[in-house]
């Protein structure tokens, strides 16, 4: 919120000053008309163009940035699943992950450049989706990992005092068994005609 | 030395225009939460504003 108001403030300014200098250029004539150009001409465009790519970064977070592409469609109809053995949509309906940037919480590898990684497979599927057109059936880069569902996990009451996950926990830490060996019902987007929707919060 | 001329003031306005034009558009594309608005931000807008930074530093350093 706040980088949204600087970044409305920079602009405002900017266009302002850059507007006076583009209608009186000989204002860059004295000493002071060559500094407030230089704010104009260049801090400023840099500061607004800084806030707003971070501004497009957390807006690329979000679950409906997600599913503005038409094949994400499928995923996120699989969040509204009324079966709790659906994983995602038992987190997603149940407000462990937050709604507004549900896919985000599960697939970002939390690891030191998760996120870079994260956007910059993003970017990729940019390319993907518009120019090569993305492919009929579509797949995780690698196994999914125990670690992004250890991020909220682990330390858990539930996770660490109650079986199997007492019994196992050190595998599923050190990713020798995976967390879907036994938490198998995820998306199933091929499953979904059959399923019966929830109907979402305010229904 | 005080005296700018005419064409530094031409590319001044040049400059400005550009980034105006890329500050715009690229207020413009946070209305949406899309990937093609985040391809028109840094894509269109960025680089006009970098066009404009680019031609505004060069007609300082000719000058």
């Amino acid at each position: 919120m706040l980088e949204n108001l600087a970044f409305a403030i920079i602009i405002i300014l900017g266009l302002m000053l850059i507007g006076l200098l583009v209608i009186r250029p000989a204002l860059t004539t004295a000493r002071g008309g060559k500094i407030l150009a230089f704010i104009a001409f260049f801090i400023l465009p840099i500061a607004a163009t800084g806030f707003g790519t971070r501004i497009h970064l957390e807006h690329s977070k979000s679950t409906q940035f997600c599913l503005s592409c038409h094949v994400m469609e499928p995923y996120g109809k699989s969040l509204y699943v009324d079966d709790a053995a659906y994983v995602p949509a038992s987190h997603f309906q149940n407000n462990r992950i937050p709604r507004e940037k549900a896919c985000f919480t599960c697939h970002t590898d939390y690891t030191m450049f998760g996120d870079l990684n994260a956007k910059m497979r993003g970017l990729s599927h940019l390319y993907i989706y518009y120019v090569k057109g993305a492919p009929p059936k579509l797949t995780l880069y690698e196994p999914y990992k125990n670690r992004e569902c250890l991020h909220c996990h682990a330390n858990a009451r539930s996770f660490e005092e109650r079986s199997p996950h007492k019994e196992m926990r050190d595998q599923l830490i050190n990713n020798e068994m995976s967390c879907l060996a036994c938490h198998s019902t995820n998306h199933n987007v091929e499953q979904l005609d059959k399923a019966r929707m929830w109907k979402g919060p305010n229904a | 030395m005080n005296e700018a001329s005419p064409r530094l003031h031409r590319k001044l306005k040049f400059a400005g225009c550009l980034i105006m034009l890329g500050l715009l558009i690229e207020a413009t594309t946070l209305y949406w939460s899309q990937p093609l608005s985040f391809l028109g931000f840094i894509g269109i807008g960025g680089f006009l504003v970098t066009a404009g930074i680019a031609v505004y530093l060069l007609s300082i350093v000719d000058e």
